[in-house]
């Protein structure tokens, strides 16, 4: 018989393979998405102002000198860069709320646009166009299928071709894999097991030779989860506990969760875990020694790491940035205008240029008549993007 | 939940399983987390990470023959650029054909479960990249010995008995139960979706319908799953149901199995019920409390009503499955998709370790399919059934919110 445990599985999904990481190796990873991205601004803009615009020479515009070094382009930093994804990862969820979509449709939809980002920059392609294709494609990998007419109908200032336009950048900066593994199963699962404990059906690891009786008992004197809260007195008490913990957990799997980088940084079950630890500490203890009822290093180490992961989560920013983050944002995007690479702007007229490319005329098949519309296309949806960002924000609430 | 119920026939195969996992995933492509070590600076600063990263998976493949091409897909045999002995399928998939809204659901639904699941018995997605023109490539293990339906129809070249059926029963049985124990469902379970690589090895292949498990209370679609497969409570349009719809498709491919033609062929979704109340009997409140409350349901005349089938029947029928066999069979096609065993309890029946031990692989009947039976098994749409053998099924997939 061969034995295969579930982490034996989660090791084998894309989620541990290629998309979870040390603290370390995530930040630089980040900055050198950061400082590659600044290289190609610099260098398209610096071919921009040497008069070799078009998508089609700017390339080969990396090896010219700088025309005029006084005028380098201020770039984002990463920090700046994380700001700004971090808004339109609430974005996304405002949208999705907006939407009705589930919470698969919308945890799924965050992570797609934090994995894109790992090894793309906003100064390249502009997060709030990603997230728009991010959404929808989360509406497809996990089952909630709206038509994209439909989709784009509901956000503002979107076409279906907006929508897809960046799709298939998005499906590469995510490698291919779709499949994100999220808490909130499982912790479905733990409270439907804590709440059996507490109805005296419960079971302990067999070593603590506790019966469901004496747990059920025990579980009423667990110290409260805070100094101010009231004891629990009976039966019915700990399962009004153990509800106000599972409202309190999926409210966090809901949104710091999301929001923080704890996917990157850990597995599922250690972040339902430390979710429900940040919602009632001593209950959630007490859970862990039903499980492993002795001292042991593989629980000092289990705990270790959900205080670590529940500070993470403890940590995030609200959902709703306030007037000062607002600010800050406003002035990142300001200067987001003035560092947008100029040849990644328009993705709409990229998008059909590559399968127009590929209908026939080849790489080198551009008539002159074609690239002109793109330029124009180009300079209009630059335009544009002067207002990309500044009425949406006013327009938000608090 | 820990210990995994996979029967195994001799003591090598938990070396050999482990063996193509790590053989998988090598092939796979290298963690994100190296990418800051490819030298970010190259000449090429325009081009971004990610693009790189593409490019250097499409250089390790080279592309050769065409083996097959249909509406939805293009199959080319390959190998590694680094060693030209390796021989790979690449399946292209043809994106913005008809359909508008970018990707589609067959490509994401193939890609997002195929990249998750590495096991013996279901084929290996070994990388995925894309040429310039946004077409997706899938790089597939090579699959050169056909399908179990070339192998079932050829019953003139082809002599097989219960011991190779149980072997090739018990590598559909295990990919099964893989697939649910990460919560997909597979939903297009036959015989020409399982592959037979060289080794003599099944291989469950086309996830272009496969789902994960809902949530409770969301709805699913019951247009999925090749009709003769297909099990009543979809047929009844059941649109919450689990992990024994692809039970039922197991049981009924172990009957064309043993029978060497199609147990229950329909020719709509209606003959198809009426020939499963033949075969296997009626759905009743009585045998399948809840039955009548399905949508889809059609009430059957009480003098007209055929009892559920006893194990004589089966014994009649089956009878080279010997008496236990015919036990795993009936439970596998039991009407009521509560009282039907799962995946897991198949694994688990005494079938497989009672007389005789299934074949070894390297002893089971093969039939040359060739390179290009793989290409035309591969650039198949799920849910199609090919020409000559019976009427094409059309999918209609109803891709309404929740509903897929």
């Amino acid at each position: 018989m061969s034995q295969m445990t579930e982490d034996d599985i989660y090791r084998t999904s894309t989620q541990y393979r290629l998309w979870s990481f040390t603290r370390e190796s995530l930040a630089s990873l980040r900055s050198t998405t950061n400082a590659s991205a600044a290289d190609g601004v610099r260098a398209a803009i610096r071919s921009q102002r040497t008069g070799h615009a078009g998508s089609g020479t700017a390339r080969e515009g990396s090896n010219q000198k700088p025309s005029d070094p006084s005028k380098e382009v201020d770039c984002l930093t990463v920090e700046e860069e994380q700001k700004l994804v971090g808004f339109y990862c609430v974005k996304a969820i405002q949208f999705a709320d907006f939407c009705e979509f589930p919470t698969n449709v919308k945890a799924t939809a965050v992570q797609y646009l934090k994995r894109f980002y790992l090894s793309n920059s906003p100064m390249t392609y502009h997060p709030k166009e990603m997230m728009a294709a991010a959404l929808f494609l989360s509406t497809k990998t996990e089952n909630h299928y709206t038509s994209l007419r439909s989709f784009a109908s509901k956000l503002p200032k979107t076409t279906p071709e907006s929508v897809v336009a960046p799709e298939f950048l998005l499906t590469q900066g995510l490698r291919f894999t779709f499949d994100v593994r999220h808490p909130h199963r499982g912790l479905e699962g733990g409270v439907m097991e804590l709440l059996a404990l507490a109805h005296g059906k419960g079971q302990a690891d067999p070593e603590s030779k506790r019966s469901s009786e004496q747990i059920q008992e025990e579980m009423v004197d667990i110290q409260p989860a805070k100094e101010s809260s009231k004891k629990s007195r009976s039966a019915d008490d700990v399962v009004r506990r153990i509800q106000a913990a599972h409202g309190k957990a999926k409210e966090v799997g809901k949104s710091s969760a999301l929001l923080t980088d704890a996917y990157f940084l850990y597995t599922p079950s250690q972040i339902w875990l430390s979710s429900l630890f940040l919602a009632d500490e001593p209950l959630t203890r007490f859970y862990i020694d039903t499980k492993i009822p002795k001292p042991s290093t593989l629980k000092t180490k289990l705990i270790t790491t959900l205080q670590a992961c529940a500070k993470l989560l403890g940590s995030s920013a609200s959902a709703n940035p306030g007037e000062a983050e607002i600010k800050a944002l406003t002035k990142i995007d300001k200067k987001l205008f003035k560092c947008r690479n100029p040849e990644k702007v328009d993705l709409v007229g990229i998008n059909k240029a590559q399968k127009r490319d590929s209908e026939g005329t080849g790489d080198n098949g551009l008539d002159e008549k074609v690239i002109k519309k793109r330029k124009m296309e180009r300079e209009k949806s630059e335009k544009e993007a002067e207002d990309i960002f500044g009425p949406t924000l006013a327009k938000e609430p608090k | 939940m820990a210990i995994s119920p996979v029967v195994t026939y001799d003591a090598t195969s938990n070396i050999k399983v482990t063996a193509t996992k790590a053989k998988s995933l090598a092939v796979r492509t290298n963690s994100i987390s190296n990418a800051p070590n490819a030298p970010p600076s190259k000449p090429e600063k325009g081009r971004e990470l990610a693009e790189r990263l593409n490019d250097e998976t499409k250089q390790k493949y080279v592309k050769d023959k065409k083996l097959g091409e249909g509406t939805y897909a293009i199959v080319y045999l390959g190998h590694l650029r680094a060693d030209h002995s390796s021989l790979l399928a690449i399946k292209k998939i043809k994106v913005n054909t008809e359909y508008r809204d970018g990707l589609s659901m067959d490509a994401i639904r193939e890609v997002k479960h195929l990249q998750e699941l590495s096991h013996p018995n279901i084929i290996a997605l070994h990388a995925v990249f894309s040429s310039k023109n946004q077409n997706l490539n899938l790089v597939l293990e090579y699959l050169p010995l056909g399908d179990l339906e070339m192998l079932i129809k050829d019953s003139e070249g082809i002599r097989y008995g219960t011991a190779e059926v149980k072997a090739w029963m018990g590598m559909l049985g295990r990919a099964v139960w893989f697939c649910h124990e990460n919560f997909v469902l597979h939903r297009d379970i036959k015989p020409n979706n399982l592959l037979i690589a060289a080794d003599g090895e099944v291989k469950l292949a086309d996830f272009g319908l496969a789902r994960s498990f809902s949530d409770p209370y969301r709805p699913m679609t019951y247009q999925v799953i090749t009709r003769w497969y297909r099990p009543p409570e979809l047929l009844f349009g059941a649109r919450f149901y689990s992990g024994a719809v692809d039970v039922w498709s197991m049981g009924t491919v172990f009957a064309e199995l043993i029978l060497r033609f199609p147990f229950v062929a329909g020719n709509t979704d209606v003959h198809q019920l009426e020939l499963i109340c033949n075969a296997i009997g009626t759905p009743t409140e009585e045998n399948w409390p809840g039955v009548s409350k399905l949508e889809g349901f059609l009430k059957y005349d009480k003098a007209a009503t055929i009892p559920v089938r006893g194990k004589d029947f089966y014994l009649s029928k089956f009878g080279t499955a010997g008496p236990v066999g015919v036990d795993l069979l009936m439970s596998m096609l039991a009407l009521d998709p509560r009282k039907r065993c799962t995946a897991r309890q198949v694994l688990e029946h005494k079938w497989w370790s009672s007389d005789p031990r299934p074949t070894a692989k390297e002893y089971l009947p093969k039939k040359g399919g060739g390179a290009e039976r793989m290409g035309e098994d591969l650039k198949r749409r799920g849910g199609e059934i090919e020409d000559g053998r019976g009427e094409k099924v059309a999918r209609k997939l109803n891709f309404d919110v929740g509903k897929s």
